[in-house]
């Protein structure tokens, strides 16, 4: 497993990268640039989203400020990645590093 | 008076019980054993409602609907099809008197109006009786997708038509749409665009999943998703109590969605 401070570096205007566990919702690891009561409500939802039934393999939320993403690791679809960075006007590049991390063949 | 979203449930189950392809009528019948009415259908496509509780005529539809038309002028060509067993929608746009457009939409109307009374009629169970066919135009029969949009539409026929607007207005050729009230418990489809050939359960599973996500990402002040569910790339986002969802798929269709609703956000 790659460290989260690489992700969390290469995505412009990151606020938080972390593992989570998608059965049980727990937060595996975290590293977080900018802490705030965005982070842990943030994390929470994206991780309910993940935990649902059909458990996307990959997500992404959006508001004026913010993105979340959201990708499960493919060969082990019990842990996701969310990566939480302010809203850019390339988002499709964060979304593409987030893949690379997460899954370098696929990039 | 049963609510709007119970009874599309209930067209939905009724939907669900054509056989894939075929040809014949799901009929109800009254205690007395005469019919109470009857939903026809050709090569798996809704051709026809018909209710004894539902007493209007197609053809006041037509006028109310095309003000070029009056009663006395179909009355004519009503006859006349009745005598010389034609088929009364081709005759109409062979003599310019409807254009298609006009006659799928009363048409579709007239059968989702005669099926929500049909539904609701105190009378027997569904039975499927097999026909060879009726030999309706393939242009003139309705998806099962179309029909439950049309049935769940009529509680709030305001509301579908501003929602039928919006998915014109951002729905790409290569994309497919439906919209949802919000405020119902069914999530089932109130206008759609392109969902045609979508099966039912799938659509109602990626109606019921994309509020699920939008539920979560609201409560979070969050604005839209995008989200791959069951192979389609899915992007949902929330106007005026109803959930717009979009479906793409192929390749790069998540990133194209992503693109799209992103320029969509920046301006909220």
């Amino acid at each position: 497993m790659k460290p989260l401070v690489d992700i969390a570096g290469a995505v412009r205007d990151c606020i938080v990268a972390a593992w989570v566990d998608t059965r049980t919702g727990a937060v595996l690891e975290q590293h977080v640039l900018r802490d705030g009561p965005l982070v842990a409500t943030a994390v929470g939802a994206a991780t309910e989203v993940m935990r649902s039934s059909e458990r996307p393999p990959r997500m992404v939320l959006l508001s004026a400020r913010h993105v979340h993403i959201v990708q499960r690791v493919a060969g082990d679809p019990r842990r996701a990645l969310i990566v939480i960075c302010e809203r850019s006007p390339n988002i499709g590049l964060a979304l593409a590093l987030v893949r690379a991390f997460i899954e370098p063949e696929l990039a | 008076m049963i609510d709007g979203a119970p009874i599309a449930v209930e067209v939905l189950h009724v939907l669900e019980r054509m056989p894939s392809g075929a040809s014949g009528a799901l009929v109800r019948e009254q205690a007395d054993g005469t019919m109470a009415g009857a939903l026809l259908v050709e090569h798996g496509r809704v051709c026809w409602a018909m209710s004894r509780r539902y007493r209007i005529r197609l053809t006041d539809l037509l006028v109310a609907e095309q003000g070029t038309l009056c009663a006395a002028q179909l009355d004519e060509v009503v006859a006349l099809c009745h005598r010389e067993r034609m088929p009364l929608g081709e005759t109409l746009i062979a003599r310019g008197l409807v254009s298609l457009p006009v006659l799928h939409r009363v048409l579709l109307r007239h059968t989702c109006e005669a099926l929500d009374c049909l539904v609701r009629d105190d009378a027997s169970p569904w039975a499927w009786v097999e026909h060879s066919g009726y030999g309706y135009h393939p242009m003139l029969t309705f998806s099962a997708t179309e029909v439950l949009a049309g049935v769940r539409a009529i509680a709030n026929p305001p509301l579908a038509a501003r929602a039928l607007e919006r998915l014109r207005a951002v729905v790409r050729a290569d994309q497919r749409g439906f919209a949802i009230e919000r405020a119902s418990g069914a999530k089932l489809p109130l206008a759609q665009l392109g969902c045609d050939g979508v099966d039912l359960a799938l659509l109602a599973d990626l109606a019921a999943q994309a509020h699920e996500v939008m539920a979560v990402a609201t409560a979070v002040e969050l604005d839209a998703a995008i989200t791959e569910l069951d192979g389609f790339a899915c992007a949902s986002w929330i106007e005026d109590n109803v959930l717009f969802v979009l479906l793409c798929n192929g390749e790069l269709a998540f990133n194209r969605l992503l693109a799209q609703v992103a320029a969509m956000t920046t301006h909220t």
